[in-house]
């Protein structure tokens, strides 16, 4: 029960990324657009502002791929997967979220924490005029985003142990992309 | 014994790696170290193809992921605010003036003053001589004409322009040339003829105009100290040389081959201007420039000597520039007409 | 030699079918801490940061929530049926539509994760919905999708450029007339495909009796028109200078809500829902990225770019016998290592040599622009199948993809094969 519970809390976790995620895509989206409605239209030019741009696309991409792990939105080659059974795919799952995800991304993560530590110290903004400040802010979603990514693989392990323990099925038939 | 252990160091440079000019300086240095040294010392260098890092010399060489980097000093303005003196500045020195502070007029030890603090070691790293202002696709006029001027002028020059009402502009690099030519951007700068010529700038703006804002931009060898103190004393001696001897070599390079390519732009297109700004826009840039370094020195003791050092030392190098070169020149010029 | 290994374990891993960014990302973890240590991952968060940075790759969500906002208006799918319909009874006309709005995307974005993604949100689902064989539709959309690579403006020419030192306007306008001969190379092989097998891409079934072939053009030019003004919006921003190409994607979303708005299919959770697809499948695309650049660090840094270097260093000091080796060395190459690794790792070692030879610099360049193009296609490490696959549905099998692309593939070699030996056919002569 612990772990059916676990594996839930886990998919709150990684939702709330995708939710965070898509929202910052749509300011991103209205970002870029009103960049190019002051550039062209009052011919003005705001550093800052296209500054955010990048803050907000990179931040999309890094908290949007726990969001993918959760529903299975990453790709596999499935010449060989597609014809496994339900506890077959658990397997190569659980193999490999413990030997290739969570080493990688644990530890990108932990290199993470002091690349973004480096430019809390040292005070870090943009040196172009009128450009952002609290350049940690953006280099701390880094480890924030991996450390998650490890999050979402426990999830994805957890998964598979239910399933291999025969108390689940679920996570193994993901919807695809609506069409 | 320790005299024939070889040392090896690991170099990361900005540049991508067949980068002319400022890619050949850290070769070049690289070059002459192991020969002085007679093998000994050993300088592998990494471009940014390989390292994917380009900006992130200061960090990798601060935490020792490489023991040296080749880069340019106001790179680091937003991490270290006092960086940005030891590179080039608006209406400052020329470059053998700027050589004349770094090594006989004390800034050498203002750079260590501000670098030591972070565990660094900063040498002057080649110059690339005075830079153009940039390409414009308009003319600029008066000060009205700088009103609304979107350019890509990046860093402290980006401020000073901005403070008379231009708008500096961030445009990716590969998409800078179908930002000027379709006028998404009305101007740019970004070196002078000897990088400038491959960016093929000149095909499509109709004015270059001459510098202002980086009138001796010297590059930068970045080492990280502890690499340093485990070096021998004879080996570090043949590494500051080296670093000394390539840095000259490549101003002399980067001055040949502006000359060099300024012909085949003109040969190629010969409808380029080559324009000065006018003098009432010049005077407002300089005015605008003082009146942020009088900001910064009043917010930063360090900042203060440093603008104070290269304020003192141009005052007196200028009136020998005046009555040696300058003299000459217009002296000579004067024949001609 | 560790760069070697690890590239065929990588191989066998990947088969296995777990998440290809995460089995890149663990093996390079692998082979890097046994070669060097840890530290070597101290890099990563660099590496993560020039993705971060580069905003040309903004391109890639902004283009997929057009694509996405499109698909579920069901105005790209009347752009496609209407196209189809136009051309009749022809059959193949699906893909034959498929192409030219693929190469009207590649002209306003040079970022094929982009438009690959919008391609196969657009089109799959209409193809696959008219009985196309699912090979045919897969191999289409990845070839056209890809064509952004060639036709300016384009990432790879701009990376050539810079590593070159060849102006990037000279690049895109030499890479003009060969972006449009493999169009058009396209469009023929689908022609003759469907002339011989006609049961792969059956014609558009026609209501001849309700309406005329008047009324049927009056008709399709309703569905047409308005996606179409909008893709000639987002190139009309470039040209105009009123945006970047990368900043046109954004109009193009903006657009795409606003004919939702039009035809009154706007509510903002159309717009949330658009955005958390949009944000699973920029994911998908970057997480690839992510583990791929973590592949290519341990490569490099184990010592993989001396291995390619001395091959390269080994070729013949003749001009055909240069190139041809060259060539085939790029092609093997981009059958493994992404192409912005090869054109930073392989073109600088080439570039010298050719220079010396005396071969024209800019021919040089689309040869090897051609020839990475085909790396995005070549199985197993083709980016483009990875990321169709990603948005495809799950009736589609990688193996529908491989087998897809074969046939384009060869188009490419092909027209590559024609550009060296007919030069002037392209105007570098
Ligand atoms: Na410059
Ligand atoms: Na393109």
């Amino acid at each position: 029960m612990l772990l059916v519970n676990l594996e839930k809390a886990i998919g709150r976790f990684s939702n709330a990324l995708g939710t965070i995620s898509a929202i910052l895509f749509v300011l991103l989206l209205f970002n870029v657009f009103y960049d190019v409605l002051m550039r062209y239209v009052f011919n003005d030019v705001s550093i800052g502002m296209q500054e955010l741009e990048w803050h907000l696309y990179a931040a999309v991409f890094l908290l949007g791929i726990p969001y993918g792990l959760q529903h299975g939105g990453h790709v596999r080659v499935d010449v060989i997967y597609e014809n496994l059974s339900i506890k077959g795919k658990a397997w190569v799952d659980l193999f490999g979220c413990i030997f290739l995800l969570l080493p990688f991304t644990l530890l990108v993560g932990y290199y993470g924490i002091g690349f973004a530590q480096e430019s809390y110290a040292l005070g870090e903004t943009s040196g172009d005029p009128g450009g952002l400040s609290h350049r940690w802010i953006i280099k701390a979603v880094i480890p924030f985003a991996f450390f998650s990514m490890a999050i979402s693989g426990l999830g994805m392990m957890i998964r598979s142990i239910n399933v291999l323990r025969g108390v689940s099925t679920d996570g193994f038939s993901h919807p695809p992309i609506q069409h | 014994s320790a005299a024939d252990r070889v040392y090896k160091l690991k170099m990361a440079e900005t540049w991508s790696s067949n980068f002319p000019i400022f890619g050949d300086a850290p070769r070049n240095m690289a070059r002459i170290a192991e020969s002085m040294s007679n093998g000994r010392l050993k300088i592998t260098i990494d471009s940014s193809n390989k390292h994917k890092a380009p900006l992130g010399i200061f960090d990798m060489v601060r935490s020792g992921q490489y023991d040296m980097g080749h880069s340019a000093s106001y790179y680091w303005k937003g991490k270290v605010p006092n960086t940005l003196y030891f590179t080039t500045m608006p209406f400052g020195m020329t470059t053998p003036e700027q050589y004349g502070w770094f090594y006989h007029g004390g800034g050498m030890e203002l750079m260590q003053k501000t670098y030591q603090p972070l565990g660094l070691e900063s040498y002057p790293g080649g110059n690339t001589g005075n830079q153009m202002g940039g390409w414009f696709q308009k003319e600029i006029n008066g000060l009205e004409d700088l009103k609304g001027l979107k350019m890509r002028i990046p860093g402290f020059a980006g401020e000073v322009l901005a403070k008379l009402g231009a708008k500096p502009t961030n445009i990716a690099s590969g998409e800078l040339y179908t930002a000027l030519e379709r006028r998404t951007i009305d101007a740019l700068e970004w070196v002078g003829p000897s990088l400038d010529l491959r960016m093929g700038f000149h095909k499509i703006a109709p004015y270059y105009y001459t510098g202002w804002h980086e009138p001796a931009t010297e590059l930068q060898f970045l080492v990280n100290a502890r690499a340093m103190k485990k070096l021998p004393e004879d080996l570090r001696e043949i590494l500051r040389v080296s670093m000394k001897l390539a840095s000259y070599d490549m101003y002399i390079q980067s001055y040949h081959e502006s000359a060099e390519n300024w012909v085949t732009m003109k040969t190629e297109y010969p409808n380029v201007e080559v324009k000065t700004f006018p003098k009432e826009v010049l005077a407002a840039m300089k005015k605008a420039n003082d009146e942020l370094l009088a900001e910064k020195a009043a917010a930063d003791p360090l900042a203060k000597e440093i603008l104070d050092s290269q304020a003192e030392y141009m005052e007196k190098v200028r009136v020998w520039t005046n009555i040696s070169d300058r003299a000459y020149l217009d002296s000579i010029d004067s024949l001609d007409k | 030699m560790i760069g070697i290994i690890m590239f065929f374990v990588a191989l066998v891993m990947l088969l296995l079918g777990f998440p290809v960014a995460f089995t890149f990302g663990g093996i390079a973890l692998i082979f890097g801490v046994f070669a060097e240590g840890f530290d070597m991952f101290a890099f990563m968060p660099f590496r993560i940061q020039s993705y971060m940075e580069n905003t040309v790759m903004m391109a890639v969500p902004l283009f997929i929530f057009m694509g996405i906002v499109l698909q579920k208006t069901r105005l790209a799918e009347q752009l496609l049926e209407a196209m189809g319909k136009l051309f009749g009874g022809v059959r193949g006309g699906l893909a034959i539509s498929t192409i030219l709005v693929g190469a009207l995307l590649a002209a306003s974005t040079g970022v094929v994760g982009a438009s690959v993604v919008a391609m196969g949100l657009i089109s799959l689902p209409v193809m696959l919905k008219y009985n196309y064989s699912k090979s045919l539709a897969c191999g289409t959309i990845c070839a056209s999708g890809t064509l952004g690579q060639i036709i300016p403006p384009s990432i790879i020419l701009i990376i050539l450029g810079d590593v070159l030192g060849i102006p990037v306007g000279d690049l895109f306008q030499a890479s003009l007339v060969p972006g449009l001969v493999l169009i058009g190379c396209y469009i023929a092989y689908i022609l003759v495909l469907t002339y011989l097998k006609p049961e792969m891409a059956p014609a558009m079934p026609q209501d001849v009796d309700d309406e005329t072939r008047a009324q049927q053009i009056r008709s399709a030019l309703k569905a047409i028109i308005p996606p179409l003004a909008l893709v000639l919006v987002v190139l009309g921003s470039i040209f105009t200078g009123i945006a970047t190409p990368t900043e046109s994607s954004a109009l193009g979303g903006v657009g795409a809500l606003i004919l939702a708005l039009i035809y009154g299919q706007f509510s903002w959770k159309m717009v949330y829902d658009s955005g958390l697809e949009t944000v699973k499948v920029t994911a998908m695309v970057f997480a690839i990225l992510m583990g791929a650049t973590a592949f290519s660090m341990a490569f490099s840094y184990t010592g993989g770019d001396y291995i390619v270097e001395e091959a390269l260093l080994n070729l013949p000091g003749e001009k055909w016998g240069f190139i041809i080796l060259a060539m085939v060395a790029i092609l093997i190459l981009g059958f493994f290592i992404d192409f912005v690794e090869i054109a930073f790792i392989i073109v600088p070692i080439l570039a010298p040599v050719a220079e010396a030879l005396g071969i024209n610099m800019v021919w040089f360049a689309i040869l090897i622009a051609m020839n990475l193009q085909t790396s995005f296609l070549t199985p197993p490490f083709g980016f483009s199948l990875f990321y169709l696959k990603g948005v495809a549905p799950s009736s589609v099998r990688t193996n529908h993809i491989y087998k897809g692309v074969m046939p384009f593939i060869l188009i490419q070699v092909l027209v590559l094969a024609s550009i060296m030996i007919f030069p002037a056919w392209y105007g570098m002569g």
